[in-house]
C-alpha cells in the first residue's frame, strides 16, 4: 500500500515531534516558513499548517492557497492555538480550511481523521466560494437569497447594508477601514464618503438588534466585526 | 530608559496607516509614517527605523521595489519588513516572501496578529 505523505508546515520543534510521533507510515516533508512552502507549493495532498508561522498567520496562508487555481485542491489542515470563538472557527473553514485542530490535539484521533480525510479526498467537492448561510446563534444570514434573520425574524436591510453585514461576516474579527467598505462595497452612483459610511453604520447596528454591537469601532478608522 | 523602537509605517491609504500607527504604539514602538514610496524610502535612511511596516500597492512605486531600495541601503540591509497589503494571490505573497520579507500581514487584518508580529520583529526574543 502507498504510504500517505504530508507536506507540514511548522518552525515549532515541539509541533514537528508531534508531527512525527503520531504520524508513523506518513511520508512526511518539512517547511519551517510560508516563504518555503511557496517557493515550490505543492498541488495536489495534504498540507498540514501550523497557524503561528513565523511569517504569516496559518488563516491569511489559507486563503493565499485556496485562491490559487495550482493548489486550490490542496487540502489543508491546520493546528495551532484559537480560533477563539465558533464564528471564527467557522470563518476559518468557510476561507477554505478542511481541519483545524486546536494544538496539541489527541493523537489517535488526529492521525484516524487525516487519513479519513484522504480516503475521501477523492471525491472531494470543488470548495464553494460562499457559503449557502451563515448561522450565528439568533442570526441566520443567507448570501444566495440576500436575506437576514434575527431569533427568527427577517430583518429589513437594504441592499448596501445587506452588502456591509456580508462584507463584515467574511471578514470577523478584522479591521475594515472605512476607505476598504467605500472600495468593496459601494457601487458607482452611490452616495460616498466616509460620513456616509458611518450612517449606514449606525443604520446596520439599529437593525440588527441584540448583534448591533457586535460592529466595534476601531479608533474611529474603521470597524471590526466579531461574533 | 531604553528608547522605544521606531517603526516606519508607509501606506497610502489614511485610514490604515493610522490604524496601522496605533497599533504599533501600542506594542509600545515610536512611529513615523509616509503616504508614498519616496517619503517612505527618504524616511527610512534618515531614521533607520527598527522595522517597516511597507504596503504593497503603493502610487509611486510598488512595496516589492520599495523594499529593493530599503535592502540596498547599508544601514537597512537587515531591517525586518512586513508587507500589509490587499494582495492575496499566491505569486504575489510568494514573491514578496522571497524578498526577505519577516512578515505578510493581509488586509484586512486581524489587529492582535499584526500587533504580535511588531512585536515580534522589533523585540525578538
Amino acid at each position: 500500500m502507498k504510504l500517505p505523505a504530508a507536506v507540514c508546515l511548522t518552525s515549532d520543534s515541539g509541533v514537528r515531534s508531534f508531527l512525527e510521533r503520531t504520524l508513523g507510515g506518513f511520508r512526511l516533508k518539512f517547511r519551517a516558513s510560508a516563504a518555503e512552502l511557496l517557493k515550490d507549493p505543492p498541488e495536489k495532498g495534504l498540507v498540514i499548517i501550523d497557524s503561528s508561522l513565523p511569517d504569516m498567520s496559518g488563516h491569511d496562508l489559507v486563503s493565499v492557497l485556496r485562491g490559487d487555481k495550482k493548489t486550490s485542491a490542496l487540502l489543508l489542515v491546520l493546528t495551532g492555538p484559537g480560533p477563539h470563538s465558533p464564528a471564527a472557527a467557522a470563518l476559518l473553514f468557510e476561507n477554505g480550511a478542511d481541519e483545524f485542530f486546536p494544538f496539541p490535539p489527541e493523537a489517535s484521533l488526529f492521525r484516524a481523521r487525516l487519513l479519513n480525510l484522504l480516503a475521501r479526498s477523492g471525491t472531494r467537492a470543488a470548495a464553494a466560494q460562499n457559503p449557502a448561510e451563515y448561522v450565528f446563534g439568533s442570526l441566520k444570514i443567507s448570501p444566495e437569497a440576500r436575506t437576514a434573520y434575527v431569533g427568527g425574524v427577517r430583518i429589513k436591510l437594504t441592499a448596501l447594508e445587506f452588502d456591509i453585514l456580508l462584507y463584515f461576516l467574511q471578514n470577523q474579527g478584522r479591521v475594515v477601514s472605512r476607505t476598504v467598505l467605500l472600495e468593496r462595497v459601494w457601487r458607482q452612483g452611490m452616495e460616498a464618503g466616509p460620513r456616509t459610511v458611518d450612517k449606514r453604520i449606525e443604520s446596520l447596528r439599529s437593525s440588527l438588534g441584540p448583534f448591533g454591537t457586535k460592529i466595534r469601532t476601531v479608533f474611529g478608522l474603521g470597524y471590526i466585526f466579531r461574533l | 530608559m531604553t528608547p522605544r523602537p521606531r517603526v516606519l509605517i508607509v501606506d497610502d491609504e489614511p485610514d490604515y496607516l493610522a490604524i496601522a500607527a496605533r497599533i504599533a504604539a501600542k506594542a509600545g514602538c515610536s512611529v513615523v509614517t509616509a503616504a508614498t514610496a519616496g517619503k517612505g524610502l527618504e524616511l527610512a535612511a534618515k531614521e533607520k527605523p527598527s522595522m517597516i511596516l511597507l504596503d504593497v500597492g503603493l502610487p509611486d512605486l510598488s512595496g516589492f521595489e520599495t523594499a529593493r531600495r530599503i535592502r540596498k541601503l547599508p544601514a537597512l540591509a537587515l531591517t525586518p519588513i512586513i508587507f500589509f497589503t490587499v494582495r492575496s494571490e499566491l505569486d504575489m505573497v510568494a514573491e514578496g516572501l522571497k524578498l526577505g520579507a519577516a512578515g505578510y500581514v493581509l488586509k484586512p487584518f486581524d489587529p492582535d496578529e499584526l500587533q504580535r508580529r511588531i512585536k515580534a520583529a522589533v523585540f525578538p526574543a
